[in-house]
């Protein structure tokens, strides 16, 4: 037996004035314990963040930077971020006379400017004339020379002046001996070029690179047009795109959902509040255009409205969306509808007298928020799937007019130089359909306590 | 208190608790009961008193991340099962101790014919064929009256009325035979002329199998048809015990009372209104440090609000179902002793009882 | 279990029939004269297309004769290539497309009913969020993305090793077909990862799951017949949806892998406005699909009794 010293016990009795029920938390509405677990999701909070972030770098961004998506700069085209854009000023070009130069072997007659590169060399040993080439990358020993450059007969001429779309960056030149039938020999001496960029006084003002252009002589040292995410392959400035692109895309893929959604709501509400017959016959309609192969209709649609491939279809691929995504959301609606009607306290409401447009928007309305908030939040993303997609396969935008899909196929192509061509335009349409996938786990945890994912 | 000797079933001090978002629910709070073979035993309590969490996690079925024995044992003719899932070289649950939950509607898989799911524990522990264990499965259905047994067998549950799938439950439950059966709230979700049905059906099985029955239930009518023995439950303790006639004549705690005052009555003649039990239960994420009944009930005194009971052993002899009641107002010191409370006839007995 | 069959595919056919008609209203309302195009047309075809088509008799009749003929199986001739039957477009290339998608829906499926189960049974354990990471990745990086990516290293791979592990494009054996399988799949597999590790938390925590510990079942046989069993049934639901949208998305991987499926005609046909081509293979993409869900429909009432004894 338990020894307790009795003496200690207080046995008197506590009076019946009690504080008998005590509330320990203080109620919160639906729709503040929703932000409230909202909050709490960090995952969700992240991409809500993420989600402004994008909204603001669409809306907000073209007017910190402003520079115009279609605008070229032919001085700097396909450029990586974060490259060298400093350019020397000098003379303009004169041509070149060839003539002698100093040293022995394939050599530079002068330091190779984006003006020209002046090869000279001395005859190889059994060349009965020469080939130069170029090439971006080094000679392997699969012997992949490049470009031919130029072609000789004889050894008379043993200088060689290249102005063909020269870049600043490195080039690798072979010049390989040639045999007396003109075919190539193994003879060969490479010589690895690094061109510097220049420009001249005239070009300089033309394209206002400085402030104070009387003050400008050669020597100086200018700076190119700052592209803080490089430039494509027709040398327009990848963040401006990028802006642009984004409203494209994100215009395609947040109004095609809000304005499939709302019609989905609609359409859903009308076919679950009147039941019967005409909910049958709504129904089997959704499921008939559900039925639709969604890719292949989107393309039909194009055409139907009389775009051809190569044409800009921005309207008409929001209204295909439109026809062919509502069902999902109309029948989403209407099982919602189906069984608020069947609640209680639908019932205890027009037992108290309330009429029907009142159950609709108090009661039945606010109760599908949740689902339709979701669903939206899932449909965005969908949306911008398709649009990148169709982009991509030229069934979409087309160019000029840029989207992030459309970006994206044109880096596709050249993903082995420019990798950040693709890369940009790729990881923002990914950020974003993560963002907005994210977002909507988190409303639907927030939101919905049945749909919620158990975590 | 001692356990009688003989006991098949003896739960000692179990502590069970709950990792939440909101913090650690310490839902059993060191609860003690036995059950001999051949009798039912009745766990009542209102819900959220922790009557299921004891069994369920007894039988191993509460999730031990979130969930957590931190103290206690279970015996098993005297052998631990807390943790163990074979003991005399047969596995506990299915062949030694069977269990039915509430809500038959969800407790059967809707996609396994009944006779499926009635055969699979014979073919586990008892190792039959399909054969054998559908032909068992069916002779099972007819025994707990479920006509047409044949076609039943291949039926699944959605074709079942309520009743019916209890009864399935049931059937499934003592297929093989265990000398335990745990019935966790069976006749909760069902209508009244169902419950009796079933509850007969619990009775004549239990005689010709002579399987002790574990009833849990927040009903005093359901205890006072089936029980031997009563444990009464609150707020994660069993504040009494003893068996249904000690619980019912010779109520000695507050908590029983109230219970049983809140009972409505069929008597016509009477006319005054029902007589809840005023307040609700107390917050398991910081439990009071005295008795959790003590804010609701009518003679607390300070003492309750500071420390919990001992249990006051109220048998006069030795007896397989011992009376105890976990309450200060069974001390001899406790100034007034309510006349509708039993207490202990003789002082002597008391002081017997103080020092062993 | 005959009945459930008949009706499903009774409402096929009708489905296919508004599909087929949608189609049509689509096509002509094209402005214009679709065969007023200088790529098309010689004369003779011309005058052999105008009369089997009948494109001066007026919209009502003409649709009549396409129905006709389309329930003849009669897809039309090919307008740019001459005397090419749609048919024969369709006979050959479909098979590809087709083989393509099956296998991305069975590697889909496969994998993500897998993962889903690892995840819910080891949540917030090591390989959940292994997987849950490539999930992520799976569902935001866009198709082509992947496509052209994991082709760059096979072949990174392949010059690595030396040897050719997988072919980098074309088609014709078993190896030709796993990587663009599995990329054309990958999607569709993590959005069913998701799916399944949501249903199968829900599963494992169930009121039956726990009577089938309670009787004391071995963990291996509740795992596949109570709780896999259950767990799936949503993705299989989801199951029919998904093998349209792999089959639609075939395009991409078609082209990035020089797979010569319908998908790649397609887009050719498109931009080249060879119209026949167009409406035959959207209606014919459209009754494989209807056919499939249809499939899948039955799957799915073989797995839940409820569903078959409506």
């Amino acid at each position: 037996m338990p020894s307790h010293p009795k003496a200690a016990l207080d046995f008197s009795p506590v009076g019946t004035e009690r504080e008998v029920q005590t509330l320990s938390r203080p109620s919160l509405s639906y729709w503040q314990d929703a932000w409230l677990r909202l909050k709490a999701n960090r995952r969700a909070l992240v991409s809500l963040f993420l989600v402004i972030g994008l909204l603001l770098f669409t809306l907000v961004g073209p007017w910190l930077w402003q520079v115009n998506p279609a605008s070229q700069d032919l001085d700097q085209v396909s450029q990586p971020p974060g490259v060298d854009r400093s350019a020397l000023v000098v003379d303009p070009y004169t041509p070149w006379l060839g003539g002698a130069t100093a040293g022995t072997g394939l050599r530079l007659a002068e330091p190779a400017t984006t003006q020209s590169v002046r090869l000279a060399w001395d005859a190889l040993p059994s060349a009965r004339g020469h080939r130069v080439y170029r090439n971006l990358f080094p000679v392997g020993p699969e012997l992949a020379y490049g470009i031919p450059r130029a072609e000789f007969f004889d050894n008379s001429t043993l200088t060689f002046e290249d102005r063909l779309d020269i870049k600043p960056g490195t080039y690798y030149y072979t010049i390989v001996a040639l045999n007396a039938d003109g075919s190539l020999s193994r003879e060969t001496s490479a010589l690895t070029v690094d061109v510097q960029r220049v420009t001249t006084v005239a070009e300089a003002r033309e394209r206002g690179l400085v402030a104070n252009e009387a003050a400008l002589v050669p020597g100086d040292r200018v700076e190119l047009a700052l592209h803080p995410l490089g430039t494509d392959y027709l040398g327009r400035d990848m963040l401006a795109r990028l802006m642009a692109g984004a409203r494209v895309s994100l215009f395609i893929g947040i109004g095609a959902p809000l304005c499939f959604v709302l019609f989905g709501v609609f359409f859903g509400s009308v076919a679950g509040f009147i039941g019967g017959k005409t909910d049958q016959v709504m129904m089997r309609f959704a499921d008939f255009v559900v039925a639709l192969p969604f890719l292949l209709f989107m393309i039909l649609f194009k055409i139907a409205f009389g775009i051809g491939p190569g044409e800009s279809g921005v309207m008409p691929m929001l209204v295909a969306l439109v026809l062919l995504m509502w069902p999902a959301t109309a029948r989403l609606v209407r099982g919602q509808i189906l069984q608020i009607r069947e609640q209680g306290y639908i019932s205890a409401s027009q037992l108290l007298g309330a009429k029907t447009h009142y159950l609709i928007l108090r009661h039945m309305l606010p109760n599908t928020l949740g689902v339709v908030l979701v669903t939206l939040t899932f449909a965005i993303p969908s949306a911008i799937f398709t649009e990148a997609f169709l982009s991509f396969i030229g069934m979409g935008v087309a160019p000029p007019t840029p989207s992030w899909g459309s970006m994206s196929n044109e880096g596709i192509k050249t993903m082995l130089t420019t990798p950040h061509e693709l890369i940009f335009p790729a990881a923002l349409i990914s950020t974003t359909v993560l963002a907005f996938n994210l977002l909507g786990d988190g409303l639907r945890d927030a939101l919905d306590a049945r749909m919620r994912n158990r975590e | 208190m001692t356990q009688a000797t003989g006991d098949l079933l003896t739960v000692e001090n179990l502590n069970v608790e709950f990792d939440t978002h909101g913090g650690i629910v310490q839902a059993v709070r060191g609860v003690d009961f036995s059950v001999a073979a051949g009798e039912t035993l009745a766990i009542v309590g209102e819900s959220g008193c922790g009557k299921s969490v004891t069994v369920q996690s007894m039988m191993g079925l509460i999730p031990m991340p979130p969930g957590r024995i931190t103290q206690g044992s279970a015996r098993l003719r005297g052998q631990e099962i807390l943790g163990q899932s074979r003991i005399d070289g047969r596995e506990i649950r299915g062949a030694q101790i069977g269990m039915i939950f509430q809500d038959p509607m969800t407790a059967l898989n809707p996609t396994m014919t009944i006779g499926d799911q009635i055969a699979e524990p014979l073919q586990v522990h008892k190792g039959m064929s399909r054969a054998e264990a559908a032909r068992e499965a069916i002779r099972l259905l007819e025994v707990t009256r479920i006509p047409e047994a044949a076609t039943r067998a291949k039926q699944y549950p959605f074709e079942f009325s309520g009743g019916m799938l209890q009864r399935a439950m049931i059937a499934m439950a003592i297929a093989c035979k265990p000398e335990i059966l745990i019935a966790d709230e069976p006749t909760t979700a069902l209508d009244v002329t169902i419950q009796a049905q079933i509850l007969d059906l619990l009775q004549d099985l239990q005689r010709e199998t002579g399987m002790a029955i574990v009833l849990i239930t927040h009903d005093l009518g359901v205890v006072a048809r089936m029980a031997d023995s009563v444990a009464v439950m609150y707020a994660g303790k069993v504040v009494e015990r003893g068996s249904v006639d000690d619980i019912f004549y010779r109520s000695a705690h507050p908590y029983t009372l109230g219970l049983k005052a809140a009972m409505p009555s069929n008597d016509p003649t009477l006319k005054q209104s029902l007589q809840p039990i005023e307040g609700s239960p107390p917050d398991l994420f910081s439990p009071p440090p005295g008795c959790g009944y003590a804010p609701r009930c009518p003679h607390a005194m300070k003492v309750c609000q500071q420390q919990q009971p001992p249990e006051a052993s109220l048998s006069s002899a030795e007896t397989n179902r011992p009376h105890g009641s976990h309450c200060w107002l069974h001390e001899a010191d406790s100034p007034f002793k309510p006349a509708e409370l039993h207490f202990i006839e003789n002082d002597s007995a008391v002081e017997q009882g103080a020092a062993s | 279990m005959w009945s459930f069959i008949l009706k499903r595919l009774a409402q096929g056919v009708i489905t296919v029939w508004f599909i087929a008609t949608a189609t049509f209203f689509a096509m002509h309302n094209v402005p214009g004269d679709p065969l007023l195009n200088d790529r098309a047309m010689t004369a003779a075809i011309r005058a052999n297309v105008e009369a089997k088509y009948g494109l001066d008799k007026p919209v009502a009749e003409q649709y009549v004769i396409y129905l006709g003929n389309l329930i003849r199986g009669d897809f039309g001739i090919s307008f740019t290539q001459e005397n090419r039957e749609v048919n024969d477009i369709i006979r050959e290339h479909f098979p590809v497309s087709a083989t393509l998608g099956i296998l991305a829906v069975l590697f889909a499926a496969a994998g993500g009913v897998l993962w889903g189960a690892l995840t819910a049974l080891y949540r917030n354990r090591m390989p959940d969020y292994v997987i849950m990471f490539f999930v992520i990745l799976g569902i935001s990086v866009p198709s082509f993305v992947i496509a052209a990516v994991s082709q760059l290293m096979l072949v990174g791979v392949n010059s690595a090793l030396g040897v050719t592990l997988l072919p980098v494009a074309g088609w014709g054996t078993l190896s030709h077909m796993l990587l663009p399988a599995m990329v054309l799949g990958l999607g569709t597999m993590a959005y069913l990862t998701r799916l399944m590790r949501s249903s199968m938390l829900e599963v494992i925590s169930s009121d039956y799951v726990r009577t089938a510990k309670a009787k004391g079942l071995p963990a291996a046989r509740i795992f596949t017949k109570h709780q896999l069993r259950n767990a799936i049934l949503p993705v299989i639901t989801v199951l029919g949806p998904s093998i349209a949208a792999i089959t639609t998305g075939g395009f991409v991987v078609e082209l990035v892998f020089a797979i010569p499926g319908l998908g790649r005609y397609f887009v050719q046909a498109v931009q080249q406005l060879d119209y026949t081509v167009i409406m035959g293979t959207t209606v014919f993409y459209g009754a494989f699909l209807v056919f499939m869900v249809i499939v899948v429909d039955v799957l799915y009432g073989l797995i839940d009794p409820r569903v078959r004894m409506q």
